[in-house]
Parts: structure tokens; sequence; C-alpha cells
């Protein structure tokens, strides 16, 4: 490594943080709309296809959802303007903490830490099971 | 040997700015198709950076042991024949399909390749999105042959690049389709836009460099269907947008299988991404032959324990 690398390095993160500025700036990421559950439900169809689905908890600002799928707690959360989900065992998300009105799941995935999801109570009294 | 002192990426590199700054402004002037999200352009121009710098840290080994190679080599090709670079331009970008085609199908080389396809974006930014680890996979084994057969380092150093620079402008949005012909013979936006898909049908598909054809020889080839819209991103798409985890996560996750499992380790490490040994997971070809099979419609999937793996 020479100096004219290390003259290139910095012209190259100069250049990365314009662009960055750049697409801040214009706005073009996807429309998102807020989870309903109808959209809720189309989406884990999609993400977790054939799965019964019991029940849905879809979040109150529609940043994510949900769902209970036997043992299983389906989650969709909200990253940037898509959406990644997973599954952790149905006890796991029961026993997840829930303060000032968010469910903080804990996915156990590194690429995937945690799924935050705003909701009016948590557990639900029927299906804590 | 000569020394390189062509390198096609670093000529570019204005060309790509450029380029993506007009990809964004005619987005946002409403005249081109393509979206981009700010921590999501971030973290792949990150990647891109990062992967430079990595690049000129491992580069000496790659370059010594082609070298080495080379000097033992069977036949005097001269950098100087017509005929030497055509011969390098098609085994190279066959070298490429291989060298790409395992990085999907095998886990321990999808770790690293997995940092290309976590961006649920296509665009021009995504193109750069490139790994960090790659030297340590030794896919870079895969074209020692070449050097073997004669082709001075040089030349395919300059393949290498001019191939890579090719792959840059496929990653849009913004172009539909190309002429007949070029679709036919040539990796285009839209073959490359399937290969970034997550959508079933579209997994594990056109692995090419610059020739399509070779996924049309090899069975991989599937073209961009106007009825099923493409979904960008991986199986399990990313949830985070931290630079250490996105560079990291597969490693650490393979990792993680092998320990949990050491009797199993080589099937977590070798075998296919979504491989488990208690049936867990879905590997691609799991969730291919469930997309096309009616039958298996009303199945419930397998019973994870553990959070499912990301093959795209
Ligand atoms: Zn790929
Ligand atoms: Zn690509």
């Amino acid at each position: 490594m020479n100096a004219g690398f290390f003259v290139q390095l910095g012209a190259s993160a100069a250049a990365v943080g314009a662009l960055v500025a750049l697409a801040a700036w214009a706005k073009i990421a996807r429309p998102v709309s807020p989870l309903d559950e109808h959209k809720a439900r189309e989406m884990l169809a999609e993400e977790f296809p054939g799965r019964r689905i019991d029940a849905v908890w879809v979040a109150s600002d529609g940043a994510g959802a949900l769902a209970r799928s036997g043992g299983l707690a389906l989650v969709l959360c909200r990253v940037g303007d898509g959406f990644a989900a997973r599954q952790i065992p149905w006890a796991q998300a029961i026993a997840a903490s829930f303060r000032d009105g968010r469910l903080r799941l804990n996915l156990a995935d590194v690429a995937a830490p945690t799924a935050v999801i705003a909701l009016p109570a948590w557990p639900p009294k029927d299906l804590a099971a | 040997m000569t020394r390189v002192h062509i390198d096609p990426v670093t000529l570019a590199t204005p060309l790509f700015i450029l380029t993506i700054i007009l990809e964004i402004v005619f987005a946002r002037l409403g005249k081109a198709k393509a979206s981009y999200e700010t921590k999501d352009t971030a973290v792949s121009l990150a990647m891109g950076l990062g992967s430079t710098v990595a690049g000129v840290l491992t580069g000496g080994v790659i370059v010594a042991a082609t070298l080495w190679v080379w000097q033992h080599r069977l036949f005097d090709i001269p950098m100087t024949a017509a005929w030497a670079w055509v011969a390098i331009f098609l085994l190279e970008d066959m070298t490429y399909y291989w060298f790409h085609r395992i990085s999907h199908e095998r886990r321990f080389w999808w770790v690293s390749h997995v940092n290309h396809h976590s961006s649920q974006h296509y665009n021009l930014s995504t193109a750069l999105r490139q790994t960090w680890t790659g030297a340590f996979n030794g896919s870079w084994l895969l074209w020692l042959p070449l050097a073997w057969l004669g082709f001075p380092p040089a030349m395919i150093a300059l393949q290498k690049g001019v191939s890579l620079v090719y792959q840059y402008w496929i990653h849009t949005e913004a172009v539909g389709r190309m002429p007949r012909w070029f679709e036919a013979v040539f990796n285009t936006p839209s073959h490359h836009r399937v290969h970034h898909a997550r959508n079933p049908v579209y997994l594990d598909r056109n692995y090419a460099g610059i020739l399509i054809v070779w996924d049309r020889m090899f069975g991989t080839f599937q073209p961009e269907l106007d009825e099923e819209p493409c979904r960008y991103g991986l199986v399990k798409n990313l949830a985070t947008f931290n630079i250490v985890r996105v560079a990291f996560h597969e490693w650490i996750a393979m990792a993680g299988d092998a320990l949990r499992h050491p009797r199993h380790a080589l099937g977590y490490v070798f075998g296919p991404p979504g491989w488990s040994h208690d049936g867990s997971r879905e590997t691609s070809a799991m969730l291919k032959a469930r997309a096309t099979s009616p039958a298996a419609a009303g199945a419930t999937g397998p019973q994870p324990a553990a959070p499912q793996e990301s093959p795209a």
C-alpha cells in the first residue's frame, strides 16, 4: 500500500458520502404503506407458504406484525423500505419483554437480531397458553 | 512478468460514480425506473469500498500464487496474439460461471457471496455491494489453471477486471430488455435481475458473467417472466443495516451451526445453503420444488427449531 492508494481511498470514501447524500435527497425509496391485517396476512402467506395462521397481531404503527402458527411465532418487521421475516418458538414470543407498548423479540439471528413491534398489550390473554 | 498497469475497475470508478448519479437523478425526475433507500445505498457502497481495501490486503498472496503457477506453465501464450485474447475471454468467463455457481450451491462459498445478494434493491449501487472475505474461501484457486495453461497473470487479471466492469451496468431496473440477439448471447439487466430475485422460480439461476450461453449450456438459465416480477434479496432478508453484521453474518451462522452439531459439521459447511441435519430448514431446491408442486401447497413445511438459513 502506498500514498496513492490512500488518496484513492479517501476520494472514494468522499464519493460514497456524496452519493448517499444524493440518494437521501432524491427520496426515491419504495413507497411503503403501513401494514394492516390483510396486507400482513398476504405477506405471511408469501414468506411462510402453506403455514396455517392461527392469529395475527399487527403493529399499531404498521411497521411489523406477529402471527401464531401452532408452536411458532411468525414475525414480520420493517427494514428500510422493505420487510424481513423470521420465525421463533411461540413460547419465546410470549416471554418476550414488553415495555411502553413495545414488544422486543429476540430473533436469535446474526442477520436479524431483534424485532420491535408496537402493540397495545402483550401477551394476549386467550392465547398465552 | 508484465506489470499490471491497467486495472479496469480503477479506470471505471469515475464511470460508476457518474452513472449512479444519473440513475438517481433520472429516477427522481420520473424518467427511469430505479429505487434507492438511503441506508441500503450506504451499506452497498460501503461494502464496495471495504472490498477494495480487502482486495489490496489479500491481493499479494493471490498474485504470488498465480505467478508461481505461471512459472510452471505448460505453454507460452503470447499476450500479443488475438487468438489468445479470444481464448482468455471464453475460458475466464466459463471459470467465472463455475465460481459463481459454487458460490450459490455450497455454503462455504455462499458465506462470502451472500453479501452481494443481501440488498432488497436492485440498482447500480447493488453492483458495488461486494464481499470483504472472498479471498478466504479460496475460490481464486479456480483461476490458477489458466496460469498453468500459460496465460500471463496480467492477462488473467485484466480479463477478470473486464468481467467485473461488464457486470456493473446490468445491475439496473432502468433497462427493460436488450435486442433479442443480445439477450440470447450476453448477460443482461433482465437475466441478472432474475439472478438477484428471491422468488422460488428464480433461485439459483443465471450465474453468467458476460456470456449467458454458459447457463443455457449447463441448464441453469431462467428468463425473466412478465407475470412474475422479481422480488430482490435473500430468502430470509436481513433485518439490520449494521455493516459488521452484513459483512459477516453467514460466516458466524455457519460456524455456529458447525460447533453446535459437530457430527454434521461437514453438511453445514459444504452442503447447500439452507441444509440442515434434521430437515428443519429449506434449501433453494426444496423451495423450488414446493413452489412448483401443487400437492405440497397444503403441507405445513418444515418445523424449524432454529432461525432459517438464507439461500438466494
Ligand atoms: Zn450471485
Ligand atoms: Zn449481481
